[in-house]
């Protein structure tokens, strides 16, 4: 991997060509296990059917890019909404959304996937200070994401 | 050796006492277990050793079992510095280990208690009640009960670490019908006595429970099974409606007592 100097967040980087073996599997097609639309928070309705009592995911954008199994691993089965702490803009009304889909939709649980870059940290941040000022209490996990795609941590968040 | 791996840990240990030091070596503590019907296999792949300790230690116990034949047991290298475990719990199953942290408070306290245990005196017999209702109320029906009618349904109740776990609390709940027959009673002794064997078993019933039980059933739940007992617990905390802030004054009145008689 060649590292250049800056922004852990935007510092440019280019891995090392991976070999072969490290390619995607090419045996059938693999499936989208996104069960709804729109998933932008800003876009979103924290009302809408598929929020309700559902296990939903709060991923930073490039979350999906860099996460080979994904759908497979992460999506499936559950609601989600996908931003950008350092880029979006109206971050209060984010917080509202997520506040909304604990008190309102009732949701079951909330998984935050974010990047290993210092920023991204940001969502979670986000994430526990909408649970904070939430009447209910739900489990909230956390998933932090390499920008190779390994898994660095995941952990659950106290209630 | 294949036979071993399928009989209960109590049955080789009586057989193989040594398979007992064995086992603490790994922090594996069946030897106090009272009821010991789990089997080899099952111990030793709920207790989540590397590959390297499990391979180290299946080839002690065969050593320890068939003493007259060769059998190499492989050098683990030990780990220069020993840390305390660290155990991270999903938000329900915390929640039951934070209930532990009172019941311990009073296990605690329990020899304190034994001793000296004057049944003629209204406060001592009012400090026995109040005991018996703080594991009846809390421990049995506010902790307890989570497990048995929750947590518990999400795995195979026939698994022999949950008939292990449900023996342990029955072997409670007797123990305390016999504390409140014998208080009726004034027999000091049978209270003392079984005051300090429901501290002993609770005592390790709870390590059971924080170290190898809530961990490996972590492992097994899934995210949105993790949320369901999470809202489960509530509903049943609120259902159940148990006065925590009552068992906690209580404790805090008995450290308070013991500690001013020490000083």
């Amino acid at each position: 991997m060649e590292k250049f100097e800056g922004c852990p967040g935007s510092r440019m980087m280019r891995f090392n060509s991976r070999n072969e073996n490290d390619a995607a599997p090419t045996v059938g097609k693999i499936k989208s296990q996104l069960a709804q639309w729109p998933i932008q928070l800003h876009l979103i309705n924290p009302a809408a059917p598929y929020y309700q009592r559902a296990d939903v995911l709060l991923t930073a954008d490039c979350v999906a890019y860099a996460l080979g199994d994904f759908h497979r691993d992460y999506l499936q089965g559950k609601s989600i909404a996908i931003a950008c702490p350092k880029l979006d803009q109206g971050q209060d009304i984010y917080l509202e959304k997520i506040k909304s889909w604990i008190d309102s939709a009732k949701i079951n649980t909330l998984t935050v996937l974010i990047m290993q870059v210092p920023c991204c940290g940001g969502l979670l941040n986000l994430a526990q200070q909408a649970a904070d000022t939430a009447k209910r209490k739900i489990p909230i996990k956390y998933v932090v994401v390499g920008i190779q795609g390994e898994i660095l941590q995941e952990e659950w968040v106290a209630a | 050796m294949e036979a071993y791996l399928n009989r209960g840990i109590k049955e080789i240990i009586e057989e193989f006492p040594e398979v007992e030091d064995v086992l603490n070596d790994y922090d594996i503590g069946c030897g106090p277990c009272n009821v010991g019907i789990c089997l080899l296999k099952d111990i030793v792949a709920i207790h989540r050793l590397s590959e390297d300790q499990e391979q180290q230690l299946m080839a002690r116990i065969a050593k320890a079992i068939h003493p007259d034949r060769d059998i190499r047991v492989p050098r683990v290298e030990k780990k220069t510095e020993a840390k305390p475990k660290e155990f991270k719990y999903s938000p329900p199953m915390k929640k039951l280990v934070d209930e532990h942290v009172l019941i311990k408070r009073w296990i605690a306290l329990i020899p304190e208690v034994a001793k000296d245990l004057d049944l003629e005196s209204e406060e001592s017999r009012r400090l026995i009640l109040d005991g018996i209702d703080m594991i009846r109320s809390y421990a049995d029906k506010f902790h307890h009960a989570k497990e048995e009618d929750i947590l518990f349904k999400y795995f195979d109740e026939n698994s022999d670490i949950l008939e292990v776990m449900h023996a342990d609390h029955a072997h409670a709940r007797s123990l305390v019908k016999e504390m409140q027959d014998a208080l009726e009673k004034r027999d000091r002794k049978t209270i003392a006595k079984n005051l300090m064997a429901y501290r002993e078993l609770l005592t390790e019933h709870i390590r059971k429970e924080d170290e190898i039980l809530y961990p490996w059933m972590d492992d097994q739940l899934s995210t949105h099974q993790v949320g369901e007992l999470f809202s489960k617990f509530d509903e049943a905390d609120q259902k159940i409606g148990v006065p925590t802030d009552k068992y906690e004054n209580f404790i805090n009145r008995l450290e308070n007592k013991f500690e001013n008689q020490e000083g």
